[in-house]
């Protein structure tokens, strides 16, 4: 059990970073146990060997391909641009729409919803026209009343004689 | 030129965390190819190499969680990482060998957090503050990880040596 909790400080006491009394604890531990001694020598060894490991170079051909990259980034373009975070709303709705358009086109009662949508765009069209009517009305008599109010301006307004 | 720079760096890291070569390369061209997407990204007041090497960890390792049943092996520990032995003490060279041999199996071991620690510090020899800025991580966590990396290490060659004394 005690070799556990030495075993966890080995590598601060390999680099010299325990309290003074841990390492104190540590070094009265080594001097009785080979395993953990011989844990400290494997972790050194480690340390050393890791230390040298050799930095390879890489294949030329790697270069070549790596100052290709941004050709290619272009050649990629139109992908990216779909593909771009501020798209994905748009493309949700779009999904989100096909899915409604499946819905309608697979659902049994297609029929029913071609009449419900028949029969609402024909109220809405006929609103329309009705809305339309009355507008019409209203500039008539808008321009009626222009009319009252342009006369006696030129009434009133002797200037407006003067001109005449 | 950021190829010159860095292509090495990087190589070498994708090298000694997939532990496949011709995955290295791969690796490498595809951090390369991430690098310019993100490049719009960079804030220039921060350390450009740290920010590269994290998006290069980050690729890394998510690349080895996406694929990871296929990435049981390493490669041998041929050409690429063997060092000549010491013409002085041959016998000792070999050791080292050996024991590093066994080091680079022994990688693969590791989980793969623990294993980018190790690779930052002990074999590309950053600092330990350099490698937490890179993996993103308090200094104290990144220690205590690469520690019981090294401890994880040390038992493979204890346990190689005692069991050729067994013999």
């Amino acid at each position: 059990m005690i070799c556990d909790r030495i075993e966890e400080l080995l590598a601060a006491f390999s680099d010299g970073e325990l309290r003074p009394e841990e390492r104190a604890e540590v070094e009265r531990h080594l001097r009785d146990c080979p395993s953990c001694a011989a844990l400290l020598e494997s972790l050194r060894t480690a340390d050393a060997a890791l230390a040298r490991f050799p930095e390879i170079e890489p294949p030329a051909s790697l270069r070549e391909a790596l100052y290709a990259v941004p050709a290619r980034r272009k050649f990629r373009f139109g992908l990216d641009v779909l593909l771009r975070p501020a798209l994905q709303p748009v493309l949700a709705a779009g999904l989100f729409l096909l899915t409604l358009f499946t819905f309608y086109m697979f659902s049994p009662a297609k029929a029913e919803i071609n009449k419900a949508v028949s029969r609402q765009f024909h109220l809405g069209y006929s609103r329309i026209e009705k809305l339309y009517a009355k507008a019409g009305s209203i500039t008539d008599s808008l321009g009626g009343f222009a009319d009252d109010v342009l006369v006696s301006l030129k009434k009133v307004n002797p200037l407006s004689k003067s001109d005449e | 030129m950021l190829v010159d720079l860095y292509s090495k760096k990087i190589f070498n890291m994708s090298y000694q965390f997939a532990g496949s070569y011709q995955e290295a390369e791969d690796l490498t061209q595809d951090i390369f190819v991430k690098l310019q997407h993100s490049l719009s990204k960079y804030d220039f007041g921060k350390n450009f190499t740290a920010w590269f090497l994290t998006l290069a960890k980050n690729h890394l390792i998510d690349e080895y969680r996406r694929t990871k049943w296929e990435k049981k092996q390493r490669d041998d520990f041929d050409e690429h990482v063997r060092t000549e032995a010491s013409a002085d003490d041959p016998e000792h060279g070999l050791a080292e060998e050996e024991n590093r041999a066994l080091l680079w199996s022994g990688l693969n071991d590791l989980p793969n957090d623990m294993r980018m620690a190790v690779i930052l510090k002990e074999i590309q020899g950053k600092t330990y503050e350099e490698t937490a800025e890179i993996l993103g991580l308090p200094v104290g966590t990144v220690k205590s990880r690469i520690n019981r990396g090294r401890l994880q290490l040390a038992k493979i060659l204890r346990d190689r040596k005692e069991s050729a004394h067994d013999l």
